[in-house]
């Protein structure tokens, strides 16, 4: 059967106790070595502080109420443009893989800034809105936008010969196709592409923020680092990596509730 | 009836002609089937007749109506199902009423008879995914019937499922056809298939199709599938074997 879910290897089985038991092994060994390293100078703590302190860093950020405040700032940012990535990837994605025309003509450009380091558009936009939201929503958009068109052009493109033949045979029109067959059958390759937008959103607002924000998880890494603020540095760092791994695991998530089917 | 049917394809050395002249009539609850090499362009002139294509010349009506595309009054069996995967067994069965004048209830009424009909109650909510070839096969089957079509159009609707299956599912189809009095034209390479589950077979030859040879069968029905050991049948099968190696090139 052609059945597009199936070319995906399925996500693995969840990991044994065992090898559960070594990662958080190989971790605290980490933190331990790093901590000694740190307070007996080993490394230069200057760069690279020690875990200890780290954690009393970040108990501090999230206790005063910076965390929160610039967690709101950067999920702002993030939110809006991709929410707004994805609905407009979607619908252009698949109306070029619709209208083979359309999809021709605009197929080049996609193809370009594919290719392109789209943040390097960010000091144009920073000169036409300033430091704003706007900017960083844009580019937020930019960065995420194309792999969604793409997935979306790809899935709809590829929707079998033999289910838009039997759509029509029991009487299917094509908007009643489009809807019933393109897009369902085009979903498994929208979700990958919503998936590459949720981590690629979230490398794009820290850029962002890096040299356009005036606040925002991006802006404080850049300053702590600027103040040589060490700790607070890697506290930071370690808010953004945890709020990534929480959106790309609520990704993941989705994909499994929408493509239970498969 | 179709009469005096043609069709090329385009192909990169000019038109290749696929099928050539064909013209014959199909009767109210009778069950034709065609049988042809592979390739032979009959699977073509199906979906022709289903409206997915349409022939260079020559015409086809249905009931006096001239066929001008797809409508499930023609619905269709195909040889590789054709479900969505992303609906479950009777969500597929309810797709394939869309285009029918009934109210939600009386589709979900509809769907889960002819569901029952080829012997898949309980599997109401599995995804084609988790259903062998054969049940995935009834599902096609079971949405053809739902609507109740003036002929059912079935492209080598066994030749994607393991052989006892297959044996299994024919003698199932042609219960099936018989006890609603169906009108079907099924589409076939497999010579003993034509003979069991035909009225009459028209054998092909190979590209461009032509009409060899209409040949009634005349085994009453209901058959089971003992009459294939019946020399009467065997006769026809070497009769067919015999055409068909005439006009293959």
């Amino acid at each position: 059967m052609t059945d597009v879910a199936e070319e995906k290897a399925p996500r693995g089985r969840r990991a044994t106790m065992g090898a559960r038991a070594i990662s958080a092994t190989i971790l605290i060994v980490i933190l331990v070595a790093w901590e000694i390293a740190g307070q007996a100078k080993y490394v230069n703590p200057f760069f690279f502080s020690w875990p200890s302190a780290i954690f009393q860093a970040s108990w501090k950020l999230i206790a005063n109420g910076s965390l929160a405040q610039n967690l709101v700032v950067t999920a702002y940012a993030y939110l809006l443009g991709v929410a707004a990535a994805i609905v407009v990837g979607s619908a252009l994605g698949l109306a070029m893989g619709w209208w083979k025309t359309f999809g021709d003509i605009i197929d080049p450009y996609v193809v370009f800034f594919s290719a392109m380091p789209r943040i390097a558009l960010f000091p144009i936009l920073l000169m036409i809105f300033g430091i704003s939201d706007t900017s960083r929503i844009i580019i937020v958009f930019i960065g995420v936008v194309f792999p969604i068109i793409f997935n979306a052009y790809i899935g709809a493109k590829q929707t079998p010969r033999l289910l838009i033949d039997a759509a029509r045979v029991f009487g299917y029109g094509d908007n009643q196709l489009f809807v019933n067959v393109v897009f369902p059958a085009a979903l498994p390759y929208l979700i990958a592409g919503v998936r590459t937008g949720v981590t690629l959103g979230m490398i794009m607002v820290v850029v962002a923020e890096f040299f356009g924000g005036s606040s925002g998880l991006g802006q404080n890494i850049a300053q702590s680092a600027q103040l040589y603020k060490t700790p607070e540095l890697y506290a930071w760092l370690l808010f953004t990596s945890l709020l990534a791994v929480v959106l790309v695991k609520g990704a993941d998530r989705f994909e499994r509730w929408a493509m239970r089917w498969a | 009836m179709v009469k005096d049917l043609y069709k090329s394809f385009n192909t990169q050395n000019g038109a290749l002609p696929v099928i050539d002249k064909i013209g014959f009539e199909v009767s109210p609850g009778e069950v034709v089937t065609i049988v042809g090499a592979s390739g032979s362009g009959k699977t073509t002139l199906l979906r022709m007749i289903a409206g997915l294509e349409s022939p260079d010349r020559g015409t086809m009506t249905l009931d006096g109506k001239a066929i001008t595309g797809p409508a499930p009054e023609r619905a269709m069996i195909f040889q590789h199902f054709g479900l969505m995967p992303w609906l479950n067994v009777m969500q597929n069965v309810v797709f394939g009423l869309k285009s029918l004048p009934l109210s939600a209830d009386e589709k979900i009424q509809r769907a889960r008879e002819s569901i029952a009909r080829v012997g898949l109650m309980g599997f109401e909510d599995f995804h084609p995914k988790h259903l062998s070839g054969g049940m995935q096969q009834r599902v096609g089957i079971a949405r053809a019937l739902a609507v109740r079509p003036s002929v059912l159009l079935c492209d080598e609707p066994f030749a994607a499922v393991d052989a006892m299956t297959r044996l299994l599912m024919q003698t199932d189809l042609l219960g099936i056809v018989t006890e609603q009095h169906a009108t079907a034209l099924l589409v076939t390479h497999d010579i003993e298939e034509a003979l069991y589950l035909g009225d009459r077979v028209l054998v092909f030859s190979s590209r461009p199709a032509r009409l060899i040879e209409e040949i009634p069968v005349l085994i009453p029905k209901p058959r089971s599938p003992e009459i294939r050991t019946t020399p009467e049948f065997q006769a026809l099968r070497a009769k067919v074997w015999r055409l068909l190696q005439e006009h293959t090139k």
